[in-house]
Formats: C-alpha cells, sequence, structure tokens
C-alpha cells in the first residue's frame, strides 16, 4: 500500500507515518501545499491523507486539482474543521471519506483501508486473512469455509481488527468505531468486552484460531500468528 | 406606573391643590369685602337714624324694604353697640335669608331705644355663588386640558422613546440586525439614539470577538489534542506495561476523550448560535426518536431500564444532525440519569415531545440545568448538552420545558 500523508503538524504526521510504516507499507510525507502538488504530480498512490489547513494553501485546491487531471487515488480528508460545509465541499469534490481531528490512528487507519480496498477490488470485494474469508460486499464471514454468523457490530469489529492486526487497539477507538462519536464513550466500555467475548467464541467455535487478546486494561490486539 | 400616569397624577395633584386653596383664598376674600361693604351700608344707616334723632328730637318713618329693615325698640337701658350676622324674613313670602344686624341707642325725649338696622345679605350669598361655580367651572376645564395635553405630549413628543423602547426590547446580541436610526428633532432623544446605536454596536462586535474567539481557540486546541491522541496511540504499541501504568494510560485516554467532547460542544454551540447550520430537509421525526431509542439498547438492556415508547407521526424541517444532537441528548440523559430497573418513557404527537424517566427523586432546578457547564457532581458529561439542546430549540421556535412530578423528571418539546 502506497500512501502519502498530506499534514503539516510534524508530530501528527510523523505519528501516522509511524503507525503505517511497517507491514510493507510505503507512506510518503508532504508538509505544505507546494511540496505535496510535487508529489501528487510525480507519483500515484493508493491513498492520500489530506489536510485541508494548510500553512501556504487548502487541501481542497490539491483535491481539486486531482480530479481536474481524472486522477484516482483515493482520497481521506482529514480536518480539524468538522464544519459540515467543508465536508460536504470535500466530498462533493469527489473525495472519498472524511475524518474529523482528533482520531484514533486505528480509526485512520480502518477508513483507508476501507477505501483502498474499493480502488483496487473493484466490485470483487474480498477479504483474507488465514483461514478467515470476508465477503465486503455481502458481510459474511467464513473461517475454513464454515460460515459464521456475526451481529453487525462483531463483524465491525473483526474488519476493524484485521485492518489493525498487530497493533494495541484502545477501547475509546473500539468504542467510537462501533457507537460514533455522538456517543458517551464511557457508557459502552462493558458492552465491547461482551461483543468481543462473543465474537472470539464464535471464531473458536468454527475451528478459527484464537487472535483477539486482551492489551494489559488498555485495549485489544489482533495478533497475527 | 406608566409615566402618562404618573405625570398626569403628579400635574393634576399639584393642580388641584393650588385651586382648592386659590378657591378657599379667593371665597374668604370676596365674603369679607362684600360683608365690610354691607356693614358700611348698615353704619350709613345708622348714621341717618341719629342725624334725623339729633334734628328732630323724634324717631324716624320707618321704610321697610326687601332688604332693609329698621325698629326701635324701647329699653330702660343703653344696651351694648354691636354687629353681627343674624337671619332676615323677606316682606312677602316667609323666606328666610341671611342678613347682617346692627345694634345702637337712640335718646329720644329722655327715653332710650334701641335701634336694630337689618340688611339681606342675600345678594350678597348669590354672588359668592357665582363666583364659586365659574372658578369650579376653570378648575375642570384646566384639568380637563393638562389631561389632553400630557396625553398628546407622551404619545406625540414621547413617541420617539417609546419606539426605542420596543427596539432595546427586541435587541438580540447573537442577531445580525442593528438598531435603526429613529428621526427626531429633539435633541435628548438624538443623543439618546446615538448613544443606544453606538452601544449595541458595541455590544455586538465585543460578541462577535468573543464567539470569534471561543471557535479559534477551540479549532486551535484540536491540532494539539491530535497530535496527544496519535502519539498516545503509538506509545501503547511500544511494549509491556504494568496495571499501574494501564491504569494511567486508560485515565489519559478517557482525559483526551472528554476534552475532545466539550471542545467539539463548545464548537457546536458556536455554530449554532452563529445560525452556521442552516441545511435543512423535512425530518421524520417518528423515524428519528425511534432509532435514537435503538441506539441506546444496549445501554438500557445493560441497566434494565424498561423504554416504553408512544410516538406518532410527525415531519419537520430542520438540520437532521442537529435533531440527531437533540435527541441523543434528551433520551441519552433520561437513560444516564437513570436508576437501575428505571422506566423511560418518549411520546411524540404533532404537538410535542415528551421524554420522561425515573431517577433521583429530587426535583432539578429548571433555570440552572440549561446553564453552560452546569452538571450533576457524579456526570461525566460536558455540562453542555442541555444548553446545546435548547439551542437547537431556540433555532428552530420549540420551546424546551423541565418539570417534576411523582418522582419522575420530564423534558417537554413543544413544537
Amino acid at each position: 500500500m502506497k500512501l502519502l500523508v498530506i499534514e503539516d503538524e510534524k508530530a501528527l504526521r510523523e505519528s501516522i507515518g509511524d503507525y503505517f510504516a511497517d507491514e510493507g507499507s510505503i507512506c510518503e510525507m508532504a508538509h505544505d501545499h507546494a511540496s505535496a502538488m510535487v508529489k501528487v504530480n510525480l507519483y500515484r498512490y493508493d491513498c492520500i491523507v489530506l489536510d485541508i489547513n494548510l500553512p501556504d494553501g487548502s487541501g481542497l485546491d490539491i483535491l481539486r486539482h486531482l480530479k481536474k487531471e481524472r486522477l484516482s487515488d483515493g482520497i481521506l480528508i482529514i480536518s480539524a474543521r468538522n464544519s459540515l460545509d467543508d465536508r460536504l465541499t470535500g466530498l462533493d469534490l469527489g473525495a472519498d471519506d472524511y475524518l474529523t481531528k482528533p482520531f484514533h490512528l486505528s480509526e485512520l487507519r480502518s477508513r483507508v483501508a476501507a477505501i483502498v480496498r474499493r480502488k483496487a477490488f473493484d466490485g470483487n470485494n474480498e477479504l483474507s486473512f488465514n483461514e478467515i474469508d470476508i465477503d465486503l460486499l455481502g458481510k459474511e464471514v467464513k473461517i475454513n469455509n464454515t460460515p459464521l454468523k456475526l451481529t453487525r457490530k462483531e463483524y465491525a469489529l473483526l474488519l476493524y481488527f484485521i485492518t489493525n492486526k498487530n497493533k494495541v487497539v484502545s477501547k475509546n477507538a473500539i468504542a467510537e468505531h462501533l457507537w460514533g462519536d455522538s456517543m458517551d464513550v464511557a457508557d459502552n466500555f462493558d458492552f465491547i468486552y461482551s461483543h468481543i467475548k462473543n465474537l472470539r467464541k464464535k471464531m473458536l467455535e468454527a475451528g478459527g484460531h484464537d487472535y483477539i487478546q486482551a492489551a494489559y486494561g488498555l485495549g485489544y490486539k489482533f495478533t497475527a500468528i | 406606573m406608566k409615566l402618562l400616569t404618573r405625570y398626569n397624577r403628579l400635574t393634576i395633584m399639584v393642580t388641584i391643590m393650588i385651586m382648592v386653596v386659590a378657591a378657599v383664598v379667593y371665597y374668604f376674600t370676596i365674603t369679607l369685602v362684600l360683608s365690610k361693604q354691607v356693614d358700611k351700608a348698615l353704619i350709613v344707616e345708622e348714621n341717618e337714624v341719629q342725624e334725623y334723632v339729633a334734628v328732630n328730637n323724634a324717631l324716624p318713618h320707618i321704610f321697610t324694604t326687601n332688604h332693609q329693615s329698621v325698629t326701635f325698640t324701647k329699653t330702660a337701658n343703653k344696651l351694648p353697640r354691636a354687629i353681627r350676622d343674624t337671619v332676615y324674613q323677606e316682606l312677602k313670602g316667609n323666606e328666610i335669608e341671611p342678613a347682617r344686624v346692627l345694634y345702637t341707642n337712640v335718646q329720644v325725649a329722655g327715653q332710650n331705644y334701641l335701634v336694630t338696622v337689618i340688611q339681606s345679605t342675600v345678594e350678597t350669598e348669590d354672588l359668592l355663588k357665582l363666583i364659586f361655580g365659574i372658578t369650579s367651572g376653570l378648575i375642570f376645564t384646566l384639568l380637563a386640558a393638562l389631561f389632553f395635553i400630557n396625553r398628546f405630549i407622551l404619545s406625540s413628543i414621547w413617541q420617539p422613546f417609546y419606539v426605542f423602547l420596543n427596539q432595546l426590547k427586541g435587541f438580540k446580541v447573537a442577531e445580525n440586525t442593528g438598531i435603526p436610526a429613529i428621526a427626531s428633532n429633539i435633541d435628548e432623544f438624538r443623543e439618546l439614539d446615538s448613544a443606544v446605536s453606538i452601544m449595541a454596536a458595541r455590544v455586538k462586535d465585543d460578541y462577535h470577538t468573543l464567539k470569534t474567539f471561543t471557535e479559534n481557540a477551540s479549532h486551535e486546541l484540536m491540532t494539539p489534542i491530535s497530535i496527544m491522541n496519535s502519539k498516545l496511540d503509538s506509545f501503547v504499541q511500544t511494549g509491556e506495561f504494568t496495571d499501574n501504568q494501564s491504569k494511567i494510560l486508560n485515565d489519559v485516554y478517557g482525559s483526551l476523550n472528554r476534552l475532545t467532547r466539550l471542545n467539539k460542544a463548545m464548537l457546536l454551540l458556536v455554530k449554532i448560535e452563529n445560525g452556521l447550520i442552516n441545511d435543512e430537509k423535512e425530518i421524520n421525526l417518528k423515524k428519528l426518536t425511534a432509532d435514537t431509542i435503538t441506539q441506546f439498547e444496549e445501554l438500557t438492556d445493560n441497566l434494565n431500564i424498561e423504554i416504553s415508547s408512544d410516538l406518532h407521526d410527525h415531519t419537520i424541517k430542520a438540520n437532521l444532525p442537529l435533531m440527531e444532537i437533540l435527541l441523543n441528548n434528551l433520551i441519552g440523559n433520561a437513560i444516564r440519569h437513570n436508576k437501575t430497573d428505571g422506566q423511560v418513557s418518549v411520546s411524540l404527537d404533532k404537538k410535542a415531545l415528551r421524554v420522561i424517566n425515573t431517577g433521583d427523586n429530587k426535583a432539578l432546578i429548571s433555570q440552572d440545568i440549561f446553564q453552560r457547564f452546569h452538571k450533576a457532581s457524579a456526570s461525566e458529561g460536558t455540562g453542555l448538552g442541555l444548553t446545546i439542546s435548547q439551542q437547537i430549540c431556540d433555532n428552530y421556535g420549540f420551546k424546551l420545558s423541565y418539570s417534576f412530578e411523582d418522582g419522575r423528571h420530564q423534558f417537554t418539546i413543544l413544537f
């Protein structure tokens, strides 16, 4: 997976870079409008993570340029402005998704992965991980070809974990992913545990490995064996 | 008390007092003057009698008229001379009239006579009555005139004042309309006009600065919060943590999350107040309410709270995210501030949405709960939820109110 992160905050840029760096992804960085334009004109990316507020221009201009040139890079806008206008303008201009700051890195990764999958598979939406096969369109999961009956939240959890495999995913991040940020996160901590317990049980019963482990009371980790 | 009433009362009272005092003084002066005149006539008569007696040494012939009579009575001794008030009987008829009497003595051939000269004062009384009538007529005319003049002054000359008053009543600091200038050729009102305009502009300006500051501050905070969030996410990947360390990290995650929500809530509030959220469409409130209740399913199952709902069709034109936030806040509060095995009932019809819940058996103070950052001490919330809810309701002309009855808390939105 080849990524371009256009973000003016060095600290945030580096965190994103580190999070995506393992697993053979190439993650390039641009810190302003000018350097970003150079990169998007020279190379193609699977996904561009684009901050709207840049010191020397608007990220929306880069988006406009990409669309004008009919370049098919996936685009995820990240912005501190949660205003509906920015969101709509961004999506109208052809961005694939919009994520409001602050976000969890696992959430960013899950969104980026979803964009990349959509771009790459073009309708044949199958995701495989060891013995687990996921049909992304039908939202069906099979383990060793045995269909798994998962609830909506369990399915979302599994996909989230696979996208963030080998990472500690915090309970806060999971709660926000499953219930959205309009809900009080603390309300839902207890339910995360029961959803994960059920998911593990179903996977084990279908003959799968036990991938999901609690991580020091902070969250969970999907460990690829 | 109205200015007109106060002003009328004052002027009319002063006028009446002056008039009454003047009338009394007038009355006594006139009475005095007139009775002096009558007394003079009596003395003239007395003198005539004395002169006649001196010249003729006999009593004069008496002609009693309607207004005057002179009588002579034989007395042994001289009686003291005196002038007094008395009554007088007319020649024709039996009418008794007020009169003045003069007693004096004459001596005719060694015999002492008491002379009684009576002069009717009925004409004087008539005159006084006339004067009294004219005076009271004058008072009433003057009062009526004053009343109408005051009324005219207040309704026409004071008109700009009432226009100002209405404009100030309608003045809203959050709205963009200014206070229009008022044409008046009265200096005081012109000064008031410019003072009010300057004040309104300054207040709006200050308010705008404050809002912009809040918005900018919240936006600027988002970047460091993002960095902290991502650094924390990166940090937890770095290795093994002891129980104590993970507890600390969990607390940091929790606080960061709270900071984020607080910041988002403040931004949202500023945006609603600024009227920046105006993407409206038809919303099926029945469906939205039912969806919101479903969202809280897990929470209610966990706390064993029974949710009953009685929803009827109602469609409104509003911004969807705002309505979601509104319902989320009200229904979420009803669940969070409930008790185990409690109840929540949600009803919706064309007139109102009601959320009723069990909970602490103590009424909340309704003027406090809608205040910013007011919250229950145990609450994990931002303290802005109800403020935002009320702001959303204000935005669409709904009325949000709280009541407490039979141990149940009720929030009502009247459409």
